[in-house]
């Protein structure tokens, strides 16, 4: 037996202003597209293509991500993620991200959408210098069922870690088994179907940054149930609880545009979704 | 049942009790937001609350660090306090609900080393004070515990109940409701507390932190109401 589905390892550096591959494997199910420079700022974007639309049992895949010193790169996919059933073993998608000096990752991957009784388990794990910027943001659809039933699958196990110089400043431990649970209830999702997390840190996310931030976009005014609240760290992190992958993709995509627009001077993001 | 000596009980008695000045009273972690919402009124919406607060929350949180500690002290396994301490602080994501946390540690840790000579207390001390440590009240709750010789189990217990007793407390102040009815909230969640307490033996390290989305939007959101009686 394989131990991997499928592996990618990517290694990006800043070459001359533009950050290009300076490493790249991959194995298996899984695949990259060619790097593509949708603006003049040297930052590549690379689309990750998930294995053949969807996630089957015992699959389990790995991806190595480093960006070197400056380099600026977003990663995303080319469509969501999709798990079907997994009647023996839980779908398995480990990351591994380094973040060197002066660098810039977006790493903004599609929804995950999780079939009846499919199991997913996603552990991340990212490793940043304090000069080094993030911004990753993720979407949990209630999932997909023949009936249309909502939060059919069995389990969706999200852990995140990150550390910051080698400390761990951020763990996110999200575990959502509605089996026998009233999903929609208080305190729970508050009524509402789609939960989304996004985590953005950097020396400029400075308190002040942050209020002028929500005040510039009108948090208070955005659809949804958004929280923000800042980091042990300079950043902040964003629970929102909303009721459409659009909805929270329009919030998301005023963030980040807002945040890439102060710190780099980007224009607004060229992706389908943002 | 109590399997703790007569001194032991007094001190868990202290440490449990209302009156005692944690800081505890100025944090409603996010019950407040529930309440501008007009989500929790009365009674018996206020128990819900509890007790999602308690089986959604309390127990990955600080139910299982409180077991955890305990356990480490017990094998003598301080890096892992001290990993504990850490990991505790950086899940806390809602910035009022960890810097309240932080508060209410770090006065029961000072507390304590007040009270009584206790020299892993005092190390969590010097550690806050050197800012190698935040504070957390679980784990000085796990150690003050261990030092004054009750059980795990009870210990635990006992956090919860302290905790939780405390939310009856700025309830029945805010909503507001009648003290009989929040004395009668806190007997009724006798059986509650027992269920947490049972679970939690069967929870291991991975589950600490689970997140409940909602309480935990509620706790953000708190940052952005702008009048309120509590600090979260």
């Amino acid at each position: 037996m394989q131990r991997w589905t499928g592996m990618l390892r990517l290694t990006a550096e800043n070459r001359q202003g533009r950050t290009a591959a300076a490493h790249v494997y991959h194995q298996g199910a899984y695949k990259i597209a060619r790097p593509m420079y949708p603006d003049d700022t040297g930052q590549v974007y690379y689309y990750v293509m998930n294995p053949g639309g969807g996630y089957v049992d015992g699959d389990r895949y790995l991806m190595e991500l480093e960006l070197g010193e400056h380099a600026q790169a977003l990663i995303t996919t080319q469509s969501s993620t999709k798990i079907y059933r997994t009647p023996h073993q839980p779908v398995l998608q480990l990351s591994e991200v380094a973040l060197k000096h002066g660098s810039y990752l977006e790493w903004l991957p599609d929804p995950i959408i999780a079939y009846r009784n499919a199991r997913y388990e996603q552990r991340t794990v990212i490793r940043m210098e304090r000069s080094a910027s993030l911004i990753c943001a993720e979407i949990i659809t209630p999932g997909w069922s023949p009936d249309g039933a909502q939060f059919a699958y069995d389990e969706l196990a999200l852990k995140t870690e990150i550390y910051m110089d080698e400390q761990q400043i951020l763990f996110d431990n999200v575990k959502l088994r509605p089996h026998g649970k009233q999903m929609l209830s208080m305190g729970r999702m508050d009524g509402q179907t789609h939960l989304g997390s996004m985590f953005v840190i950097g020396e400029q996310a400075t308190p002040e940054f942050i209020e002028q931030m929500c005040d510039e976009i009108g948090l208070d005014t955005l659809p949804g149930r958004i929280g923000l609240s800042q980091l042990i760290v300079p950043g902040f992190a964003i629970r929102m609880l909303g009721n459409s992958t659009q909805q929270m993709e329009k919030v998301f995509g005023i963030i980040i545009n807002y945040v890439r627009q102060q710190w780099f001077g980007k224009e607004r993001l060229a992706l389908r979704k943002y | 049942m109590w399997d703790t000596s007569t001194d032991s009980l007094l001190s868990l008695l202290q440490w449990c009790d209302s009156n005692f000045p944690s800081g505890a009273f100025n944090h409603s972690f996010g019950l407040e937001t529930y309440m501008q919402e007009g989500k929790v009124v009365d009674k018996a919406t206020f128990a819900d609350w509890l007790a999602m607060y308690v089986n959604e929350q309390f127990i990955y949180s600080d139910g299982l660090a409180c077991r955890l500690a305990f356990e480490a002290l017990t094998d003598s396994r301080l890096d892992d306090i001290w990993e504990l301490d850490r990991l505790m602080t950086v899940q806390n994501l809602p910035r009022e609900s960890r810097e309240g946390a932080r508060r209410i540690g770090e006065r029961m840790i000072k507390l304590g080393t007040e009270l009584y000579d206790c020299p892993h207390l005092q190390h969590y001390r010097e550690r806050v004070e050197a800012k190698r440590a935040f504070g957390h009240p679980a784990i000085a709750f796990a150690i003050i515990a261990r030092h004054v010789g009750v059980s795990k189990r009870t210990a635990v217990l006992a956090h919860l109940y302290s905790s939780v007793s405390s939310m009856v407390q700025n309830g029945v102040r805010a909503i507001p409701l009648g003290q009989t009815e929040g004395q009668k909230l806190l007997y009724e969640l006798q059986p509650v507390f027992q269920e947490a307490a049972e679970r939690l033996e069967e929870l291991t390290g991975d589950d600490i932190g689970i997140v409940s989305p909602g309480l935990e939007w509620s706790q953000m959101k708190h940052e952005r109401i702008h009048i309120r009686l509590f600090m979260s």
